[in-house]
């Protein structure tokens, strides 16, 4: 599914040219979840853009493949099309576009992509309402603008409303337990269960085994100081959670 | 009283106020009038009376079309007694190199309601100096929404004198910009009276080599207790060659009030372009989708349906051409 291989990755900063990736090297095969733990500033929110193709990071080194293709040649958007998906760790506020105006574009814009045909406005609809039952959304959601006024759970359960609709075969999810209370994890976490497929992928970016509780990975990557330092089963959760980063940083070092 | 609205009388041609005038420092009309003005024959004052109670269902229209080398002094009266309600749309056009110097007065009786709609596409040699004043009302309602697209240099100068309690005023405006074009609008509101609300909502867009203006001001008198006041100019730069000069002022004398102003000038920030791109769109698409949603903001501020569906349909229109050029 998806080859990620020995990626480098600079960004400019006021303290000048920055390596944050330095050799990022993971496999995630068809069907299976892999989580991402670490520390702040090492590296995971990084990774999930230059996945995505955020044009402030510049890849030095390395290769990135979804399904043979590779994604480093590709705009943001024919990532998208490709069947990337990322959810944002900070879903951005866009006043002025409602959620069904934005839902609608990005749907179409997919499928036109792909040489598929334009779902109509009912078709659009019907999806819509499915999607955002099993999310509890309320429709008056989808009448404000996107992520406006939204609080820190609606928007990341917006973020898995359009992950449902837009069907990826790849998903990245940044940090979409953060600002979560309990009950809105739980409806989070069920909205990626309710996707996970054999033909479908996962990464899932978290600071904390909480998520894991409610998305069980398959593999579990530590990641430290722009790279993978260890790789494990769901067990090496626990074990980060009960003895903190501190010894893969010095592993790291 | 103090107040600082000044005569109605049209700028003049022998005697035209130059950027050492603090009111037009950013704006030089004496350099962007067409050479060979030729006086035309001055048009009645038009007027619109609306008398007491009377309610107009359907918008009215009126046109001011100019022609080249004409320099015409239009007047514009627009009165409504107590409780009348009008939605006016004013329309501008021409064709060629003229200077159309209006002078626009309103009145806005106890309890009226004016939704006044003016659309601007003179043409892009000509230039139009409009200077507009307006009283209003104890429970009046003013609600201005001025669409800028045309004209070589435009300045748009109100000076509104909220005289009766309880009244609102409202200027919303958007000014679409490009080439050389210059636009500045200029606006006075003088809060006389207490419990009165006015509102401020500018947004430009700038093109090639376009310069905007903004510059507003809000004058609370001693005696207008529990004004609430509020201005916004949004700018935002399609090209690197763009200006907007942007002058913000409030002058408070009452102690109860609020009064709020926020101004912004930049380009289209990456964030929302990352999100939109990460979503689907292309770049074009998304800069679109992003641009539209600037204008739509204050669009939605026009109370009659019709005539917003008119004004989306050609910013829209500008949109496109500005963006595939």
């Amino acid at each position: 599914m998806i080859n990620i291989k020995d990626v480098h990755a600079h960004v400019e900063t006021d303290d000048g040219d920055v390596e944050i990736l330095k050799g990022i090297s993971l496999d995630i095969p068809a069907g299976e979840v892999h989580a991402i733990m670490g520390p702040n500033g090492s590296g995971k929110s990084t990774l999930s853009y230059v996945l995505a193709g955020r044009e402030d990071y510049e890849v030095t080194k390395g290769a990135i493949e979804l399904d043979g293709e590779d994604l480093l040649e590709l705009e943001p958007e024919e990532r998208a099309a490709a069947g990337l998906f990322l959810a944002f760790q900070y879903p951005v506020e866009i006043p002025g576009v409602n959620m069904s105006t934005f839902l609608k574009t990005s749907i179409n814009s997919i499928r036109k992509q792909r040489g598929e045909d334009e779902l109509d406005a009912l078709a659009l609809l019907k999806l819509m309402k499915e999607k955002c039952k099993d999310l509890g959304i309320s429709d008056e959601m989808m009448k404000r603008a996107v992520n406006v006024g939204f609080s820190g759970g609606e928007k990341k359960r917006n973020e898995v409303l359009q992950m449902a609709m837009l069907d990826p075969k790849f998903a990245v999810l940044d940090e979409t337990d953060s600002g979560l209370d309990i009950d809105a994890l739980k409806i989070v976490a069920d909205g990626v269960n309710s996707m996970r497929s054999p033909d479908r992928s996962f990464l899932v970016i978290t600071h904390y085994q909480r998520l894991l509780d409610y998305i069980k990975p398959d593999v579990v990557h530590v990641m430290a100081k722009g790279k993978i330092v260890k790789t494990g089963g769901p067990e090496l959760a626990l074990e980060l959670e009960e003895k903190g980063y501190a010894e893969f940083i010095e592993e790291a070092a | 009283m103090g107040s600082q609205v000044k005569t109605m009388k049209p700028l003049n041609i022998d005697d035209l106020p130059t950027p050492k005038v603090e009111e037009w420092k950013y704006t030089n009309l004496g350099r962007a009038l067409p050479a060979n003005l030729a006086v035309a024959e001055q048009p009645e004052e038009i007027v619109i009376h609306k008398n007491r109670g009377e309610v107009c269902e359907q918008p009215e229209e009126i046109v001011f079309t100019s022609s080249d080398g004409q320099h015409t002094q239009p007047r514009l009266r627009i009165v409504l007694e107590e409780g009348a309600q009008l939605t006016l749309i004013e329309r501008h056009d021409g064709t060629g190199a003229y200077w159309k110097n209006m002078v626009t007065e309103i009145e806005v009786g106890p309890n009226a309601n004016l939704q006044h709609v003016r659309l601007q596409n003179d043409n892009n040699e000509a230039v139009q100096t409009n200077l507009v004043h307006i009283k209003t009302a104890r429970d009046a309602v003013y609600n201005g929404f001025s669409l800028n697209m045309g004209g070589k240099l435009t300045r748009h100068e109100i000076h509104a004198e909220i005289q009766g309690e309880n009244g609102e005023v409202s200027f919303n405006g958007i000014n679409m910009l490009n080439g050389e074009q210059h636009a500045d609008t200029t606006i006075l509101i003088e809060h006389q009276a207490p419990h009165c609300q006015s509102n401020q909502f500018y947004r430009t867009l700038l093109d090639d080599k376009s310069h905007g203006v903004f510059q507003g001001k809000v004058h609370v008198h001693q005696a207008a207790q529990k004004t609430d006041g509020y201005q916004l100019s949004n700018a935002l730069l399609l090209s690197p060659d763009a200006e907007m000069d942007t002058k913000p002022e409030l002058e408070i004398y009452a102690d109860d009030v609020k009064c709020s102003h926020g101004a912004t000038t930049g380009q289209l920030d990456e964030d929302p372009l990352f999100y939109l791109r990460q979503r689907g769109l292309n770049e074009a698409q998304a800069r679109m989708l992003l641009i539209q949603a600037f204008v739509d903001e204050v669009i939605e501020k026009v109370e009659n349906e019709p005539v917003r569906e008119d004004i989306l349909e050609a910013t829209h229109t500008w949109l496109q051409t500005a963006l595939n050029s």
